[in-house]
C-alpha cells in the first residue's frame, strides 16, 4: 500500500486557514475572513446553526468548491496549487450518506480504493480489514441497497478510509442514525483519533460527543467564527450557572411576559446575562443555586408564573446558545430530517 | 496511466448498475420493438410508393430508422444517470478523490455507447428472424454499429448538457420526449423523402436523423443504383455525427468544468 506523508516542514500542522472568505456568484457571503488552525492529531469540533457556512467551508477543505480569497493549507499543502495530493491525503463524508445502492458493500470499498489509484491484493485486503472493523463482513456481498440506514453509514464511513487517510472530514456523520448505530459511529472515531492519530474535522449537532472527544473546536456564525478554544475554555469563559426558566401557561411566546420577566432579572444581583430561549429564558449567575429563591420571590410579585426551573453548570449548549442565540437539538433534528430545516433563524 | 485505469473502473460500475437494473436496457427498446412488430405490418405498403427502392420490404426499409429512434431515446439516459449522481453526492464524492476528471464523464459515455450497440444488436438480430438482412453483410453490421454508437455519443451530448444543466431528470427526460417524434417525423427514418410534403422535405434535409438513417439504410438495403446510396452517405453520415458530436460535446465539457471546478 501507498503512503504520502505530511511534508516534514508542516508536520504539526493538519489545517491552516487564514482570512478564508467565500462569496458566491449571486452576492452570497456564505464565509466572511474567518481563520483558525487545527493540529495534527486532533479532535476538531466545526459547530455552527444551519446557513452559518459551515458545508461551504467542509467544501473549500476538501477541495470540491474554489474560495474567493484568503490562504488554506490542508496537510501542508496549498488547496488550490496542491489539490490532488490533498485529494490523496483525506477521507471524506458528506452530510448524507452517500453510497452507490446498486454495488454490494465490497464493491462500493472496491470502487473507493480504484478512485484512490489503489488496486490488486494490497486493497483487497484492506477493504477485508474495513468491512471487519465495521461489522458488515455478513453482508459485504449484497447490495448495499438492501442495507439498513446505520449499516450504510457504516459503509459510507468505511469507504472514506480505504486509502488510509491521515485527515477525515466528516459532515454530520451521526444525523439521522438511531442511538446505538450513533454510539457505535463515534467509537470508531475516537478509535481511529486515538489509535491511529488520524485528524478528524468534524461537524455535528451533538454536543456531549463534542465536549467528550474534541480537544478543541470553534463555533461559526453568519460566516462568521464567534469562538474558538476548548470546550472546558468556553464553558469557563460564561463564568457562571445557567438557570433555565420556563414560563406557565399564557405567558409562552408573549412578548410582553418575556420582556417583564427579563426587565425584573436585569434587576437582580449576580446576574450576569440573560438569554432568550424557546419557552422561557436561561439566565447566567454566579452560584445560580442561590438565585432560585431571590428569582421566584421577584416573580411571583409581579404575577408570573413559572412552569419550570433549572439550575446547571454551564454546558456546550450554553456556549452555543450564547454565541448564537440558538440553541441545538439534535433530537428534532432527527425527526425533522429530510425536510431541510433544522433551525429557525431568528434575528 | 490513470486516465485509462480510472475510466475502466468507472465504465465496469456503470456496467453493473446496467446489469443490476434490466429496466434501463429495456427501457428504451419498448417502442423501436413495437414499431418493429407492428408498425411496419400495417405499413407494409408504403413500400409500393414512389420513392421506395424496388424489391425491399417496408421492414427493411424502416429497421435503419427504428434502430435510429432507439439510439435516439436511449442517448437521453445518459442526461439521467448523470443528474443521478450530482443528486445523490456521488459526484462530489469521486471529485474529493484523485480520480482523472475526464474519466468521470469518459466512463459514463463509453458505457452509454457500449448500450446503444447491445440495443441495436437487439434490434437488428429480431429484424434478422423478421427477414431483414443487412445487403452488406457482417462487415455492414459492424458499421451500421459504430454509426450508430457515434450518434448515440453526439446525441447524449444533449442529454447530459441539459442534466448538468438543469440538474433535473424529469427535464431531461421531458425534453426528450419532446424532441423524439417531431425529429423522427421530419426526416426519412420511417419513409422516403419522396412522399414527404414539400415543407417536410425541406425541414428533412436539414435534419441529422435523416443522414444517419441513409447511412444506416445504405448498409442493409445495399449501395447501387437501385437504392441510390453510395458510399458517399455514409461519409456524409459520419461528417454530419462528427459535427453535431463536437457541438454537444463541447457543450457537455464546458458545463461538466463549471460543475467540477
Amino acid at each position: 500500500m501507498r503512503y504520502i506523508q505530511y511534508d516534514s516542514v508542516s508536520k504539526m500542522v493538519a489545517i491552516q486557514v487564514e482570512n478564508l472568505v467565500m462569496t458566491y456568484g449571486d452576492g452570497t457571503k456564505a464565509v466572511k475572513g474567518i481563520s483558525f488552525g487545527v493540529d495534527e492529531g486532533e479532535f476538531f469540533g466545526f459547530l455552527g446553526p444551519n446557513g452559518a457556512g459551515k458545508s461551504t467551508t467542509i467544501k473549500i477543505l476538501t477541495t470540491l468548491l474554489r474560495k474567493t480569497s484568503g490562504s488554506v493549507k490542508v496537510a501542508g499543502h496549498d488547496v488550490e496549487h496542491d489539490a490532488q495530493t490533498i485529494r490523496k491525503l483525506i477521507g471524506v463524508q458528506m452530510q448524507d450518506t452517500v453510497i452507490d445502492e446498486d454495488l454490494t458493500g465490497r464493491e462500493n470499498l472496491m470502487l473507493q480504493g480504484h478512485l484512490q489509484s489503489l488496486h490488486g491484493e494490497d486493497l483487497r485486503t484492506r477493504v477485508n480489514e474495513l468491512l471487519k472493523i465495521v461489522d458488515l463482513e455478513g453482508a459485504a456481498n449484497k447490495r448495499a441497497a438492501y442495507y439498513s440506514g446505520g449499516m450504510k453509514k457504516r459503509l459510507d464511513l468505511a469507504s472514506t478510509l480505504v486509502h488510509q487517510p491521515r485527515l477525515l472530514f466528516l459532515d454530520e456523520p451521526t444525523t439521522g442514525l438511531d442511538p446505538q448505530t450513533r454510539a457505535t459511529v463515534w467509537s470508531y472515531l475516537k478509535q481511529l483519533n486515538q489509535e491511529q492519530g488520524i485528524t478528524i474535522f468534524i461537524t455535528t449537532q451533538y454536543l456531549e460527543e463534542v465536549d467528550r472527544l474534541c480537544r478543541r473546536l470553534a463555533i461559526l456564525d453568519h460566516g462568521e467564527i464567534v469562538a474558538k478554544g476548548s470546550p472546558a475554555e468556553l464553558k469557563q469563559e460564561i463564568g457562571a450557572d445557567a438557570i433555565t426558566l420556563g414560563f406557565g401557561n399564557g405567558t409562552t411566546g408573549n412578548g410582553t411576559a418575556r420582556e417583564k420577566a427579563k426587565q425584573i432579572l436585569t434587576g437582580l444581583s449576580g446576574v450576569t446575562n440573560i438569554v432568550d430561549a424557546d419557552g422561557g429564558v436561561v439566565v447566567y449567575a454566579k452560584n445560580g443555586g442561590f438565585m432560585v429563591p431571590d428569582i421566584v420571590r421577584a416573580f411571583d410579585g409581579a404575577n408570573i408564573r413559572l412552569s419550570s426551573i433549572g439550575v446547571s453548570t454551564p454546558t456546550l449548549d450554553d456556549v452555543f446558545l450564547k454565541h448564537t442565540g440558538r440553541r441545538i437539538r439534535p433530537e428534532e433534528l432527527d425527526k425533522s430530517r429530510g425536510s431541510g430545516r433544522m433551525f429557525s433563524r431568528r434575528r | 496511466m490513470t486516465l485509462f485505469s480510472d475510466t475502466s473502473h468507472l465504465f465496469v460500475r456503470s456496467m453493473k448498475k446496467l446489469l443490476r437494473n434490466p429496466i434501463l436496457l429495456f427501457f428504451s427498446l419498448f417502442q423501436p420493438v413495437i414499431f418493429l412488430l407492428f408498425f411496419t405490418q400495417l405499413f407494409s405498403k408504403f413500400s409500393l410508393l414512389p420513392g421506395f427502392p424496388a424489391g425491399a420490404s417496408y421492414q427493411d426499409y424502416a429497421v435503419a430508422g427504428i434502430v435510429l429512434q432507439n439510439g435516439f431515446s436511449s442517448s437521453f439516459q445518459s442526461g439521467t444517470a448523470i443528474v443521478d449522481d450530482l443528486r445523490s453526492g456521488f459526484l462530489s464524492k469521486m471529485l474529493a478523490t484523485p480520480v482523472s476528471r475526464s474519466a468521470i464523464l469518459l466512463g459514463r459515455i463509453l458505457s452509454d455507447a457500449f448500450r446503444v450497440i447491445v440495443q441495436s444488436t437487439i434490434i437488428f438480430g429480431l429484424a434478422f428472424i423478421l427477414g431483414t438482412s443487412a445487403a452488406t453483410g457482417i462487415l455492414g453490421y459492424l458499421v451500421a454499429l459504430s454509426i450508430i454508437a457515434f450518434f448515440g455519443l453526439a446525441w447524449s451530448g444533449i442529454s447530459l448538457s441539459i442534466g448538468l444543466r438543469t440538474k433535473s431528470a424529469e427535464t431531461v427526460f421531458g425534453i426528450a420526449g419532446f424532441l423524439t417524434f417531431p425529429l423522427l417525423f421530419t426526416s426519412t427514418a420511417l419513409v422516403s423523402s419522396g412522399v414527404l410534403p414539400k415543407w417536410m422535405q425541406t425541414v428533412s434535409s436539414y435534419n441529422p436523423i435523416s443522414y444517419t438513417t441513409d447511412a444506416i439504410r445504405a448498409l442493409v438495403l445495399g449501395m447501387n443504383s437501385n437504392t441510390g446510396y453510395t458510399v458517399g452517405t455514409i461519409l456524409t453520415a459520419y461528417g454530419v455525427i462528427g459535427f453535431i458530436g463536437i457541438l454537444t460535446m463541447g457543450a457537455t465539457l464546458y458545463l461538466f468544468r463549471k460543475v467540477v471546478s
